[in-house]
């Protein structure tokens, strides 16, 4: 118990103002507690990493903040107006969007239609709803050239692009990632790496990327949350979550980087 | 798809042929069957805008139909209304239906939805038997007035009503609300994910294609000049569905060329009676089993050299 | 109080007769069968030609309508579901077109007029007070037990096991070696036959005439909702339900009433249950 409450007084220290304040949250499904009380805060403009082997919680603990899963208790706040209780839709237009683990991209329609659908969400269509703005947000991910083509013909590569893009459209302020480096080849790793460097520098946005290998997001975030058992175990710079004793016990002491806990 | 010159000239070829068609045939039996094409041509469009454009197939679009008629008769055999009375209030009456049915069901997925629409206009049919003495039962009711007098200029006017239903629906299909109701037939986490109302659009869709589906049943309860339980049958349903995947699905058009097409070969079918029903079975299957993307919309794509 | 006891057990045994099949097969094959009203039509008009028109005795009628339709059911199923599974519209499409065909064909064969099956027993009997014709009684011992039956059979055979496997996760058992063709048609065989003994049963107090699948099929529908779509245990809780509820309500209000009661209880299970009382999944 001292333990969390320490991690929690980390987490509040790192901040300054929180953009995302979540607190408590809690899911279970049937017998298994999938996320046990998480809560960190999100200081507008970090970007930070959710580290833990498969099965942690991670994605759930995303599902919980986006709305797509009700959680069983505790609060999400965005700039301090609850998310819980909210629509998926409704939260994405209050400025939080995510990606997909597994992209799921609008089978049947071009890449530019798939991101131009998010251009049509009520926090951005009064500005965006255009062609131009869809394909400014594919240069942006460097998919201009594919504009034309249907999804089902994209890459892998090209789909998690694709997947960033369509978040991007509706102009959040705090951009939720699910493992955006998985299944990529490692000569596809740096330039999205890049990118979403590029997104938080140029855009401001605040990020929160779920990763379960260490070393593709390191570099990249600032902080780190970890995961295990649906539980927060520990917070701080990859420097330290490194050589945190519960995270290599939990983590790293398993398999190296790849999780076989799951 | 972009439009072309083409497309233009075949839609107002297409019109131009349906107008002029009972003055060069000079016979009321054509008009006659010329206006029950229109009339189905109009319930094939309004599916497809709603169903051919998300994949929530409705299996129980005759509730629509069904309602619109039903408000044409009551108003003219309780209330003794104007006729004319009976277009805007059926489009009332069908689009509260689709409120009602479809706040519950809407929610469902592929085959629930249908079969839950399926059983509505089921049901509904079934209330009419039962609320005989306030429906007429069986028999329905008779006495409605006819809004024009000329059937060919009745016939006329159900065809104007029936080219700017399907102007609209595909001028929409078109716009950006198209293009969201094709992301919902996608994947509707992702439309969430993109910040779409899925709800509202799927409701106010249905709406929409339950109020031209009401309008072409009050169009059709004023030729008729009678209504009856069956408008709200499966088979008023299933009919309009397999005009809809002859004619080719999501096209809009298609649907209201195929529905035309099977009007006409029913009527030609007449002579076989009570074995209509199976060729159209027949014509079901063919298509299900050998032209998956319907016959109409395709071909005409083939014939003119569009791609895709 | 009693009759509202001993008739809506009697129905509520039609109904779970008719919503298990409908649920088995969608569970293992993920048909959405719209011709299993037909299933139930078939074999009360089978039932009829073989008694009225042939002169069998009654109990081969009977046999020989059940088997009768479960070959329908299985050719069907061979012949016109399977090359089109990929598509659940075509699916829908295909067993509706089936419906309808079989509804057109009864038609043609056997006029639209209602036509009288003789009853398997002719007595009335009391049961706890409450006289009941000894028809109506058959069809619920009968129902009672093939389900009994039928529950046996799935818990306690390799065949029965190898349906509840693949109707809880068919690819792991395709993976297992199970031979799903196989075993859809075997299911599809006690889909159709369930039903259409449902339609023998209530042949001789019912009537029979060419469109009496279609509230049936609404019917099993309703309960598949409620109980949970592929849900047996979920069928038969729900069968229970409709059924009583249904007699309540002919008994307080007018038996024309009771159809409304399905669209109600699918109404309310759709918003506040969409899974349904044993449904696993969210709505699908």
């Amino acid at each position: 118990m001292s333990e969390t409450a320490a991690v929690d007084a980390q987490v509040r220290g790192a901040a300054g103002v929180p953009l995302l304040a979540v607190d408590g949250v809690r899911k279970r499904f049937g017998g298994l507690t999938a996320v046990k009380g998480a809560s960190f805060t999100l200081a507008a403009g970090e970007i930070v990493g959710i580290l833990g082997p498969n099965g942690a919680g991670k994605t759930t603990l995303f599902n919980l903040l986006t709305g797509f899963i009700a959680p069983d208790a505790g609060s999400v706040k965005l700039d301090g107006h609850e998310l819980k209780g909210l629509a998926p839709y409704r939260i994405v237009n209050r400025g939080l969007a995510r990606t997909f683990q597994l992209t799921r991209p609008f089978l049947g329609m071009s890449v530019l239609e798939n991101v131009l659908v998010a251009c049509l969400a009520p926090r951005v269509r009064h500005r965006m709803a255009s062609e131009e703005h869809a394909r400014r947000i594919l240069d942006q991910v460097g998919l201009r050239e594919k504009a034309a083509s249907p999804v089902e013909v994209l890459p892998y590569g090209d789909l998690r692009r694709l997947e960033i893009a369509r978040a991007l459209a509706t102009d959040p302020r705090l951009l939720l990632l699910d493992e955006p480096f998985a299944g990529l080849g490692s000569s596809e790793i740096e330039p999205l790496a890049n990118l979403i460097k590029r997104l938080h520098r140029e855009e401001n946005l605040t990020i929160l990327i779920i990763e379960h290998k260490l070393r593709e997001f390191m570099a990249l975030v600032s902080r780190v949350i970890a995961m295990d058992f649906g539980e927060i175990i520990a917070v701080g710079t990859p420097a330290e979550i490194v050589r945190h004793p519960r995270v290599i016990e939990a983590y790293i002491g398993r398999t190296e980087g790849d999780g076989a806990a799951a | 798809m972009k439009v072309r010159a083409i497309d233009i000239g075949g839609a107002i070829g297409a019109v131009a042929l349906l107008a002029l068609a009972p003055v060069l045939g000079n016979s009321g039996y054509l008009t006659g069957v010329l206006t029950l094409c229109v009339i189905y041509a109009i319930w094939a469009a309004s599916w497809d805008f709603m169903s051919g454009l998300t994949g929530r197939e409705n299996f129980g679009h005759a509730l629509f139909i069904g309602a619109g008629a039903y408000t044409a008769g009551f108003l003219a055999t309780v209330y003794f209304a104007n006729p004319w009375w009976s277009l805007p209030l059926s489009v009332v009456v069908a689009m509260a239906f689709a409120v009602i049915v479809g706040f519950p069901t809407l929610r469902l997925r592929g085959p629930y939805f249908a079969l839950a629409m399926l059983s509505a206009a089921a049901i509904m049919q079934r209330l009419m038997l039962i609320f005989w003495e306030q429906t007429g039962g069986e028999e329905g009711l008779y006495g409605l007035e006819p809004l024009i007098n000329s059937p060919l200029h009745y016939y006329w006017f159900v065809l104007a009503v029936m080219v700017v239903t399907a102007a609209v629906l595909m001028l929409l299909a078109r716009s950006h609300w198209g293009l969201i109701l094709r992301a919902i037939k996608g994947d509707e986490a992702t439309c969430q994910a993109a910040g779409i109302n899925v709800t509202f659009y799927k409701i106010a869709s249905l709406m929409i294609s339950a109020a031209f589906a009401g309008l072409g049943g009050a169009l059709y309860a004023h030729y008729q000049l009678q209504v009856s339980p069956p408008l709200f049958s499966v088979i008023t349903s299933i009919t309009i569905i397999i005009m809809v995947y002859v004619g080719g699905m999501g096209s809009i058009w298609g649907p209201v060329l195929g529905a035309i097409l099977l009007t006409l070969l029913t009527e030609m079918l007449r002579g076989f009676g009570e074995y209509r029903l199976w060729i159209y079975t027949l014509v079901l299957m063919l298509i299900l089993f050998f032209l998956p993307g319907g016959l109409v919309a395709p071909l005409w794509r083939r014939l003119t050299g569009a791609r895709s | 109080m009693l009759q509202i006891l001993v008739y809506g057990a009697v129905i509520s045994a039609i109904y779970a007769m008719l919503s298990v099949g409908f649920t088995l097969i969608f569970g293992v094959a993920r048909i959405l069968n719209l011709a299993h009203g037909s299933f139930y039509a078939l074999g009360a008009y089978a039932a009829y030609f073989l008694t009225s028109v042939a002169g069998l005795p009654l109990l081969p009628s009977a046999v020989l309508a059940v088997l009768f339709v479960a070959g329908f059911g299985v050719a069907m199923e061979r012949f016109l579901v399977r090359p089109l599974r990929k598509s659940q519209l075509a699916v829908l499409m295909i067993t509706l077109a089936v419906s309808l065909a079989v509804e057109q064909a009864l038609l043609i064969t056997f006029g639209s007029e209602y036509r009288n099956v003789p009853s398997f027993v002719a007595d009335k009997v009391t049961v706890v007070g409450v006289d009941i014709s000894g028809q109506r009684l058959l069809a619920l011992v009968v129902s009672v037990l093939v389900l009994l039956g039928l529950w046996l059979f799935i818990q306690r055979t390799r065949l029965g096991a190898a349906i509840l496997a693949i109707s809880q996760d068919p690819e792991a058992a395709r993976y297992m070696g199970i031979p799903t063709d196989r075993i859809f048609s075997t299911v599809m065989a006690i889909s159709a036959g369930t039903a259409a003994l449902a339609g023998v049963l209530v042949a001789p107090f019912l009537t029979v005439q060419p469109s009496m699948g279609l509230l049936p099929m609404v019917k099993a529908f309703a309960i598949v909702i409620v109980g949970g779509l592929g849900s047996i245990p979920g069928s038969i809780v729900a069968s229970l339900m409709l059924g009583y509820s249904e007699t309540i309500v002919a008994y307080l209000i007018s038996s024309s009433w009771t159809e409304l009661v399905s669209l109600v209880a699918i109404v309310v299970t759709l918003i506040i249950r969409p899974a349904g009382l044993f449904g696993r999944r969210a709505a699908f």
